[in-house]
């Protein structure tokens, strides 16, 4: 807009939007400034902005309990398989939807749209009681396996990707005596560098957060993921039964850390790969 | 010549059928097995009785017609989800639309203020509730702190009311990823506006309201209109990440959505046929608007 803005509006503009990023990041801060209080200052009156005192000692609590090491390893294993067999799978997956012209690809298509949309607590039943059936219930079989079969969300994204990218490549290599195969592995997936980033990046954080599936498939206190772990872990360890939050916030910051870290130096592809499913196709 | 060709694209189509399907295979093993079959099968578990013990007993419609009588929790859990999915989408719908706007204003450091409203919703849900739970607790808590310290008398008791607990878990659901991923949505979309028509309502002399309200609302309504079908979707599957930590559908069963029903129903009463009857209902709940919203995106988005 070529538009004079004047002086003022653009103050109240700016007033309005650091407003916001306060508003917005406000809980963030909030869970950090408790993490570095005593418990006595968590019930201090009235509450402190900036601890005046940083017990740093609480994050050393915290990684201390045996708990803690074995929760963050498991929630990694989670992270690390499952992001392995989305990118594996998906892919593979998406190549014909984008490529290769056949009688069934529409139908296979659109019931991949649709499984999209079905909540995962409609199907659990039955999907306990088939892993119940293969012995696999407290373990992380239930939900790594499932992930080297294609998420339908994760094969939407390599599809729409792989539809950018010139079939004219596909035929060169063709030509050149590449089979199918060949042709994705050695021609489109090297090209697809991006969405393979996106989706490994959204697939690590969609286990890093879930907590539904753990609840339901996992028993044993040493195979369960932070997330499930945060439930019960610092709940009543204060003296005469009150919650220890400042521990509890310590504990969070620990799961508040590498989503940060992540957006920091990756928030291009988050951006793309988030946005993906709504707009164009 | 022209029948050569004529084959060998046929050879090549017949060939591709072979390899497409193979290259499909991972994903047909998994719909058969971890979406196809459970979808069938809880329609045949929601006809039986079982508590995992023993063998399903068939009881014809006997689950479906507990749930629907007269002294049913059915129509409360169905209260209780509409009233969710309510606040859930109308928050993040109109937060996520907010912060766009912000985003699309011409300001320097857009970088740094998307961080600032983005990265709040990736955090895990368990922490953000953890967090709220603490800001909104009676004693402890910041927010009735700052209440008091404008002057309200006696600030309520948040997480034990069944009316104010909608407002902790409204501003809860400011912080799920639903928000950013909107927020990136509408933010491309109002990239999209032409910039002749704000040239337009700038010589008319609108002010900046009125510009939204005449320009930019209409020019970005068939977003607003398929973020709205996609939110609502996407409650049904987010609403048990943030009732089960935040409320445990409580207080009494104030906040006790049909997922978190379905949960505890299965897993902590083991009662297999009316979970599954649940189940069986909001699968078709979310049949409805799933039809719906291909209806609307075969208006407003096109997949290719």
């Amino acid at each position: 807009m070529n538009t004079h803005t004047p002086t003022w509006t653009k103050v109240l503009q700016y007033a309005v939007m650091i407003a916001m990023a306060i508003f917005m990041f406000f809980p963030i801060y909030w869970i950090f400034a408790n993490s570095l209080k005593s418990l006595t200052g968590i019930s201090q009156y009235p509450p402190e902005l900036f601890p005046s005192n940083p017990q740093w000692g609480n994050y050393l609590e915290v990684l201390s309990k045996p708990g803690t090491l074995t929760y963050l390893r498991n929630s990694l294993v989670l992270v690390v398989f499952n992001t392995l067999g989305a990118l594996l799978s998906s892919s593979i997956v998406a190549y014909p939807l984008a490529r290769l012209r056949f009688r069934g690809r529409g139908v296979a298509f659109a019931l991949i749209l649709a499984t999209m949309m079905v909540p995962t607590v409609t199907l659990i039943i039955p999907q306990y009681l088939l892993f119940r059936s293969f012995g696999w219930l407290d373990s992380f079989w239930p939900m790594i396996v499932p992930s080297f079969f294609a998420q339908p969300y994760n094969v939407f994204l390599f599809r729409q990707f792989f539809m950018t990218i010139p079939a004219s490549l596909d035929e060169a290599a063709l030509i050149d005596g590449c089979s199918r195969w060949g042709v994705f592995y050695r021609v489109i997936a090297p090209l697809a560098k991006p969405v393979y980033i996106t989706v490994g990046i959204l697939s690590a954080s969609f286990w890093w957060n879930e907590l539904f599936l753990p609840l339901v498939f996992i028993n044993s206190d040493n195979l369960k993921p932070l997330t499930v772990g945060a439930l019960t872990a610092f709940q009543l360890t204060g003296t005469n039964g009150q919650i220890a939050w400042n521990l509890q916030m310590a504990f969070a910051m620990i799961m508040v850390l590498p989503p940060t870290l992540l957006y920091l130096f990756a928030s291009k592809y988050i951006s793309e790969g988030t946005m993906a499913g709504g707009v164009k196709g | 010549m022209q029948a050569q060709t004529t084959r060998s694209r046929r050879g090549a189509l017949h060939s591709d059928a072979a390899t497409g399907w193979l290259f499909l295979s991972p994903w047909m093993v998994g719909f058969l097995l971890f979406s196809g079959f459970p979808i069938l099968f809880s329609f045949f578990l929601s006809l039986t009785k079982w508590n995992l013990l023993g063998d399903p007993q068939f009881v014809g419609f006997d689950n479906y017609r507990t749930l629907f009588s007269a002294d049913s929790e059915l129509f409360r859990t169905l209260q209780v989800t509409f009233i969710f999915t309510f606040v859930n989408v109308v928050v993040t719908v109109l937060m996520s639309l907010l912060l766009a706007v912000l985003l699309n204003l011409k300001v320097r450091f857009k970088g740094i203020f998307q961080f600032f409203y983005f990265v709040p919703t990736i955090m895990p849900t368990v922490v953000m509730t953890s967090c709220m739970i603490l800001m909104f607790n009676p004693q402890l808590g910041i927010v009735n702190y700052l209440l008091d310290r404008a002057g309200v008398a006696d600030p309520p008791n948040w997480m034990g009311s069944t009316t104010l607990i909608w407002v902790v878990v409204g501003v809860a659901s400011i912080f799920t990823f639903s928000t950013g991923q909107m927020m990136l949505i509408f933010s491309a979309a109002l990239k999209d506006v032409p910039l002749e028509l704000y040239e337009a309502a700038a010589i008319d002399g609108a002010n900046s309201w009125s510009t939204f309200l005449r320009i930019t609302l209409p020019a970005i309504s068939p977003m607003l209109l398929f973020n709205t079908v996609v939110a609502t979707v996407n409650s049904f599957n987010s609403s048990f990440a943030l009732i089960f930590p935040l409320t445990g559908g409580g207080p009494g069963d104030a906040t006790r959505v049909i997922s978190l029903a379905i949960f505890e129903k299965a897993f902590q009463s083991f009662n297999m046929g009316q979970a599954s009857a649940l189940a069986v209902i909001l699968f078709l709940i979310v049949a409805v608007i799933a039809a719906l919203q291909f209806k609307l995106s075969d208006k407003s988005v096109t997949y290719q």
